[in-house]
Formats: C-alpha cells, sequence, structure tokens
C-alpha cells in the first residue's frame, strides 16, 4: 500500500481528511484555543508521515489521538508553566474553543445544559467521555489513548454519565404534583 | 462481585464494549432483574444524548499551508525511528500487564480474552499480520459509519475473516459472530412490541387479477430500524414495515396540475432481485400546499407525561420537536396542550400562535411523574379540538408517547374504537412515537390507521426536523382522504404478481368501492410509492407460495383495445372533508427497459424495498445481497435533497458489518 510514494501521500490525505477536525477539537481542549491546536495537530500528521505505515494503519485513531494529547500537553506545559500538572491529564474546562457563537445559538437548550454539565465533571471523566462519545473511540482505543487501564476506562466512563443523569434529572424542572396539572 | 464493579459492567454492556462471553453473562443477569435493565436503557439514552451534543460541536480544519506541508512530508517517506509509537506501544504492554489482574473480574474485556487482538499493539508484530487497510481508511467509504465501529468489532470481523485481506469474502464464511445481543424479538429483555408480518405472497393472475390496499404515508418503521442499526443492532424482522421504509424518502414525482389532488405516475422496468421478473412503481404525489397558503390549524397536542417518559430521548426531545413545530406555525393556528399521567388534564387551554411566549412557556414546563392513562387524555383532547374546531382549517391532535398505555382502557381494540369513533367528528390524527425499549409500535400504528392519521418515529432532533419544519404541510395539511388503490392485471402480460410491503394494508376487493371502510390518507406534497414484482408469461413462477392450478389457464381474456396494457390502476379517494369518494383510472404499459435504465427514483425505491427484504431475510428477495442493494441505492441517489438518500447508504454498510453473510 505504501509502497509508492503517491500511494503514501493519498493514504496520508485520507487519514487527514477523516482525522483532521477531531483532532483539531480534540487538542483544543488541551491547549483552550484553535490555533495552537492547529499546530499541534499539524505535527501530529507530520510525525505519522514519518512512520512505518503498516505499523500504524491498524491502530490508526488510538495512534493520532496519542501523538496529538501528548504534544498538546506538551504545548500546554510551555505555554503555561504555572499550571499545576500533576494531577492533570489534560482537559481542563475550558470552554468549548471551537463552537462559533451560531452554532452554540443552534444547538438547543438540551444539548447546551449537557455540555455544561459535562463541564463540571472531574477533568479525566471529561476527557473519557469526549473520547468514547465524541470521537468514538472504544474502551480498548481510550486506554491506549491516555494511559489508562481499560478498567480505569470502564469506571471513569461509568462514574462520568452516572453523575450526569443525577445532574440532568435534578436539573430537570421539577416535578409538579398532580393536581397543579390538571386545571380543567 | 462488587456493586460498583457490577453498575460498570452494565454500563460497559450498554456501550457494546464487552465481548460475547461477557455480554452472555450480562444478559443471563439482566434476564432476571428489571432494575439492571432499566439501569442498561438509561445508559444508552444518555449516550445518544451525549453523542448529540457533542456532535454540535463544529470540526475545524487545517489550513492549508499545513496541509501542504504534511503532504510533502508524506512524500518523502519514513526517515526517522519510530520513537513516538514505540512510547505508546511500551505503555500499551503495561496496560496489557494490568490485564492480567483485570481478567480476574467477573466480566473481561475482548482485549483480554483474544490475545491476538492485542498483538495488533506490539511494535514487532509480524508484517503478515498487518492486513491491508482497513475500512476507515478506504477513500469513498461512509467515514463516520466507519469509525464508529468500534476497534473491538473490526478485530472480532477481522479475526474472522471478514474484514482486512479479503472484504469480498463475505458470502463464503459460513460463520456469524454473535457481535450483538439483540438480533430477534425473542430476546430476553426487549419488550418493545411488533406485529408479526406476514409477507404478501405471489398471487396468480389467473386466481385473482386484483390486488387492492389502502395507502400508507408512515415513516416510523425507518427511524426505528435506523435507531437499531445505529445502536449496532440488526432490528427485529417485524420491526421492518418495507412500505414505511420506501416511504420514507421523497421521490421527484411532478405535483398534479388539475382539480384532483394528486398525480400518479407508473413506471416499468426488470425487477433487480429476479432479472426475468418486471417491477411496476406506482408513484402518487399529493398537491403541494405552499406555506402561507395553509388552512388556519387548530392543533392539540397530547403529550404523555407520565413515568416512562422520564427519559432524555423522550419528553425532553418531545418538547424540543413542538418548539420546531411552533415556530413553523401561523399567528391565526391555535394551539392547546393536553397531557396525560395519573391524571390527565389541559396544561394549556387553546391559544392562538400569536401567543408564542405562552406556548412555549407551556411546553418548558412539561414534567414527567406518574403512569399512563391514554384514553382519558385521547378523549380530552378530541374534545378540546372539537370545541375549537376550525370549519375548512386543519383540525389535529398530535399524540407525543411511547406508547406505554399500562392504566385503564388499554386494549389495542377498545383505544382502536374510541379512535375510530372520534374520527368521525372530522378531527385528524397524528401519533408521534419516542423512545426505546418499551415503544409500542403496533399500538400507535393502529391508533394512526384508524384515526385518519399519521404515524411517525422520533428518535432525534433531526427527525424531528424532517417531520416538523421539512415536511410540515404533508404533516399538518390532509389533501385526501381514504385513498384505496385496486390494480387490475391484465392475464395476457402478467402471470402472476406480489405487493411488495403494505402487508397491513390490504383490504378486501370489495371494500375499495365501500366509502365506510377507512384507508390512508395523503398530506400536502407527501409521496407515496408501491411496488409490485411481476412474473410475466413464459417465465415460471418458481417463487414460493404458489401452486400451479389444475383447470385454469392463463390465456388472456383481455379486449383487443386494452392489448398492451400490463394493469390499470383505480384509485378512490374523499375529499377531506366529504364522506364521498371519487374514482380515477389509470392504465400502464410496460416500457420493456432494463433496470439500468429506469429513473433513479425507480431504482432508489428498489433498493430501499430490497433492503427491508434483506433485513427480514425475506424467502422474496430473489438474488438481492446487501452488497448488490448498496450498489442498486448508490445509482440511484439523484440529487439527494436533504442527504437522506446518502444516510440510506450508511445504513446498508452498517448492516453488512452486523450481518456479513447476508
Amino acid at each position: 500500500m505504501a509502497s509508492t510514494t503517491k500511494a503514501r501521500r493519498e493514504w496520508i490525505g485520507s487519514a487527514i481528511d477523516q482525522y483532521q477536525g477531531r483532532l483539531i477539537r480534540f487538542a483544543s481542549r488541551i491547549t483552550g484555543d484553535v490555533e495552537s491546536a492547529r499546530d499541534v495537530v499539524q505535527d501530529t500528521f507530520l510525525r505519522l508521515c514519518r512512520e512505518d505505515l503498516d505499523r500504524v494503519r491498524d491502530h490508526l485513531p488510538a495512534w493520532l489521538f496519542r501523538v496529538c494529547r501528548n504534544r498538546a500537553l506538551d504545548v500546554r506545559k510551555k505555554e503555561r508553566p504555572l499550571q499545576a500538572l500533576d494531577d492533570d491529564d489534560g482537559t481542563s474546562a475550558v470552554e468549548e474553543p471551537g463552537a462559533d457563537p451560531h452554532a452554540r445559538l443552534e444547538k438547543g437548550d438540551d444539548a447546551r445544559r449537557l455540555l455544561a454539565a459535562v463541564g463540571t465533571l472531574p477533568a479525566a471523566q471529561q476527557e473519557a467521555l469526549r473520547l468514547r462519545f465524541q470521537e468514538e473511540l472504544s474502551y480498548k482505543e481510550i486506554s491506549a489513548v491516555t494511559g489508562h487501564s481499560i478498567g480505569s476506562v470502564g469506571f471513569l466512563i461509568h462514574a462520568g454519565i452516572k453523575q450526569l443523569r443525577e445532574r440532568l434529572v435534578h436539573d430537570e424542572p421539577a416535578v409538579r404534583p398532580e393536581g397543579e396539572r390538571t386545571d380543567v | 462481585m462488587s456493586d460498583q464493579r457490577r453498575e460498570e459492567d452494565l454500563t460497559a454492556y450498554a456501550l457494546g464494549e464487552l465481548d460475547a462471553e461477557a455480554r452472555a453473562a450480562v444478559e443471563a443477569m439482566l434476564a432476571g432483574s428489571a432494575d439492571a435493565r432499566r439501569e442498561v436503557e438509561d445508559v444508552r439514552a444518555t449516550a445518544a444524548r451525549l453523542k448529540e451534543a457533542f456532535a454540535s460541536v463544529p470540526h475545524q480544519a487545517l489550513t492549508p499551508e499545513q496541509r501542504g506541508a504534511v503532504e510533502a512530508e508524506a512524500a518523502r517517506g519514513a526517515r526517522r525511528p519510530r520513537r513516538a509509537w514505540a512510547v505508546a506501544a511500551a505503555l500499551v504492554a503495561g496496560v496489557a500487564a494490568s490485564l492480567v489482574v483485570f481478567v480476574g473480574g467477573f466480566f473481561h474485556f475482548e482485549r483480554a480474552a483474544r490475545p491476538t487482538v492485542s498483538a495488533g499493539y506490539h511494535h514487532n508484530a509480524p508484517p503478515s499480520s498487518v492486513p491491508a487497510p482497513t475500512a476507515t481508511l478506504i477513500p469513498g467509504l461512509d467515514k463516520d459509519a466507519a469509525a464508529r465501529m468500534s476497534l473491538q468489532t473490526k478485530e472480532q470481523l477481522k479475526a474472522l475473516g471478514y474484514i482486512g485481506g479479503k472484504p469480498d469474502g463475505f458470502e463464503e464464511e459460513a460463520a456469524t459472530p454473535r457481535l450483538n445481543y439483540l438480533q430477534d424479538s425473542s430476546a430476553p429483555f426487549n419488550t418493545e412490541t411488533y406485529d408479526h408480518i406476514r409477507e404478501n405472497a405471489f398471487v396468480l393472475v389467473a386466481q385473482d387479477p386484483r390486488s387492492t390496499f389502502s395507502i400508507d404515508v408512515d415513516t416510523a418503521s425507518y427511524s426505528n430500524v435506523r435507531r437499531f442499526l445505529r445502536d449496532g443492532q440488526l432490528p427485529p424482522k417485524d420491526a421492518v414495515r418495507i412500505e414505511e421504509l420506501v416511504n420514507y424518502f421523497p421521490y421527484a414525482y411532478e405535483p398534479p396540475t388539475g382539480a384532483v389532488p394528486f398525480a400518479v405516475h407508473m413506471e416499468t422496468a426488470a425487477c433487480p432481485w429476479r432479472p426475468a421478473h418486471r417491477l411496476v412503481r406506482i408513484g402518487i404525489k399529493g398537491r403541494e400546499v405552499p406555506r402561507g397558503e395553509r388552512p388556519p390549524s387548530n392543533l392539540v397536542f397530547l403529550i404523555d407525561v407520565s413515568g416512562s417518559m422520564n427519559e432524555p430521548n423522550k419528553l425532553p426531545l418531545v418538547k424540543a420537536a413542538l418548539r420546531l413545530l411552533v415556530e413553523q406555525l401561523q399567528p391565526e393556528d391555535r394551539v392547546a396542550i393536553a397531557v396525560y399521567a395519573g391524571a390527565s388534564g389541559l396544561a394549556l387551554p387553546s391559544t392562538p400562535a400569536s401567543d408564542k411566549g405562552a406556548i412555549l412557556s407551556a411546553i418548558e414546563s412539561l414534567a414527567p411523574g406518574g403512569s399512563t392513562h391514554g384514553s382519558a387524555g385521547i378523549r380530552l383532547a378530541y374534545e378540546t379540538a372539537a370545541a375549537n374546531f376550525i370549519e375548512g382549517g386543519v383540525n389535529r391532535v398530535i399524540l407525543a408517547t411511547d406508547g406505554d398505555f399500562n392504566v385503564g382502557v388499554t386494549s389495542p381494540g377498545e383505544l382502536v374504537r374510541l379512535i375510530e369513533d372520534k374520527r368521525k367528528s372530522g378531527v385528524f390524527l397524528t401519533a408521534l412515537g419516542f423512545g426505546m425499549g418499551n415503544l409500542k409500535d403496533a399500538t400507535l400504528e393502529k391508533l394512526a390507521d384508524h384515526g385518519n392519521g399519521t404515524y411517525a418515529y422520533i428518535d432525534s432532533l433531526s427527525e424531528a426536523r424532517k417531520v416538523f419544519v421539512e415536511q410540515v404541510g404533508g404533516t399538518l395539511v390532509t389533501i385526501a382522504k381514504d385513498v384505496k388503490l385496486q390494480v387490475e392485471f391484465n392475464p395476457a402480460k402478467v402471470k402472476a404478481f406480489r405487493l411488495v410491503g403494505y402487508e397491513n394494508r390490504v383490504l378486501a376487493h370489495q371494500d375499495f368501492n365501500d366509502d365506510t371502510k377507512d384507508a390512508g390518507d395523503i398530506g400536502a406534497g407527501h409521496t407515496v410509492t408501491a411496488l409490485y414484482e411481476i412474473v410475466p408469461p413464459g417465465v415460471a413462477v418458481d417463487v414460493p407460495g404458489v401452486d400451479p392450478l389444475k383447470y385454469q389457464s392463463a390465456a388472456g381474456r383481455a379486449p383487443a383495445s386494452a392489448d398492451g396494457e400490463l394493469l390499470t390502476l383505480k384509485l378512490r379517494y374523499k375529499q377531506p372533508d366529504s364522506d364521498h369518494s371519487a374514482r380515477l383510472d389509470v392504465p400502464v404499459e410496460d416500457s420493456g427497459r432494463s433496470f439500468q435504465d429506469a429513473s433513479p427514483d425507480f431504482r432508489f425505491a428498489a433498493a430501499v424495498a430490497a433492503f427491508g427484504m434483506a433485513l427480514r431475510d425475506s424467502p422474496y428477495k430473489g438474488d438481492a445481497s446487501l452488497r448488490t442493494i448498496q450498489a442498486w441505492a448508490q445509482s440511484g441517489l439523484g440529487d439527494d435533497e436533504g442527504g437522506h438518500r446518502a444516510e440510506l447508504l450508511s445504513l446498508i454498510a452498517q448492516a453488512r458489518r452486523l450481518s456479513p453473510n447476508r
């Protein structure tokens, strides 16, 4: 497949088409802005170019997200040296930097409330939820990307979903007593 | 096993992350625990909601300069040691070690169970174990769907030889991986109910030259099938109603020009799944009613606020859908909201749409609680609609529920009688199904069919948009009611025929001219499509369900004037406010066309019908396989306004992954 230069370039091109949007979105959660996320993703693909593609292609999403995540963490470390990094696995409650105001207005209350609720979860849970439900990676891929064991990934996602469910039920308008609703 | 561990396993199960063995263990446990089943449903509902919310965050792309730099680098080839990946590989090895402990748990994951799977992660894996590019990277394939497929699924498939080296070897494989727990309707905890469908058989023209049925513009089955496939499951067979799949898609039939409220377009070509047979498509297009010319509407929303609606893809989605509809209304329209649960009542008395604020805030304040007593709510809604009846306008009850009527008058028969009784008042019904798990599909379809109404299944905001924004005219304005079709075949041209789909819409021949017999309605701009598969004379009827006749001959008796005609379509309909039907006769001759020469609409409709048959594993599917169906659908894409047809392609691709040997 990667035997000829042309095939190799096309292969990388299709990988860019397929993953650039997801990677930039993911990286911008870590770096805090889209511009540096673009740089991180460019670096990630440059690195991909130097790989033996036969060894990567089988687990490409996990490879890309892992390299991208490490690179984004490096960038953040440089740009925000004062931030404690010990307990920090790559996400914080940064506002969705890729979102433009129009898209925001369009998406329903439901989505906005849910995203706000996600923003209040511990960083590691947020990251796991995003990788699973936004980037649609499997537990196993998330494990390879973040370095958490598969069991930990299972815990993070379960705990995240559970908290969201509790919060959402709590946030729904309170159930009014039966009698109040029947004004006929 | 601790509770925490068990809960995490349930979550992993709900998200499709467990291997076959672990799945089986969870299923055994689920069979005995209603709580656990609810838990699984809840996790899935939250997951669906999360996906939708996350999907609203827009994508960005690299700048052209950045991309150019990467492509230039790509052309240079591998130069440096693979340091970055070596780090990752070492880390993965560490993960693998920790799995030893993990396997000791009650359930284990695919990765642990199949050592061959983790080999893909090792730096030193022999090149021969690395197959050709995976599906995700073949340009032109549905990338989203491919990306959705979990690595686990891919690897299971690969292990069995379904993907990787020989993507075309599907049919040769005998083994079917059990990838899903809900392959059929008898699965242990699927409480969704579907009426059994016995597919229409071939009928010899010498035996009965007529076929009579009622039109059907329902589309619920398609959204429901889509929901199953997206969740990684094949739909239960009886959830697949072929005419509803076919009618989900808009077709470019010309609208009528004369006084008749609809136009009829027929087309014939070779039948793709049995090339010796012919396929006849009957296409009906209802008159368009432009926005602004819509008669004033008197709408009563009847909302199920029972406890079972307390799920993200139910009540909150109902509210979002209603908000969309309210935006489409004109100032002179009226809206009332009735709710039902333990008790029923009016949450909003009939209010003009000009007071949008009051309507929106009433929608917002709907909250779940109590159990369902549907019939009292339905009575109240019809009474409210009758009290605010607009002569010459649209008078409609819009029911939003999961259909789980579990208190009071709940036998479907009683409800149907109630609805039938209310139908005479001139109020139409739209039934909207929401949610999953306990969707009572059969009940809702019956209600809509008997209540001069339509039934749609709303599984997402985008489906709500299709029903309430793109097709709002058809959803609200009925242009003809009790539309019945009778096809009479010319025995000189047709030996046998089969109506594809419409199983629960077949009428007795004598009902065609009986104006008291209810039938389906057409909304403004709606298209209705029906397909007949025809066995021409001289072709052996080697299809199931047909015994040769001993005494009858298939010799034609058609009058000379009608010699060339294949069939005549007779159509009866009533104006929305009339009790008397008008009749229309349209004959058609066989064009003799091949399938390739048929119109894109024809090819696409045939592909959708074949897809339905494949999902039903129908004995009539002939040569159709998911692979050929994909090609037929592709060839019929046409302009694809709204992107609905492209979505079908991705569903076919998904079905191929789930059932590689169909």
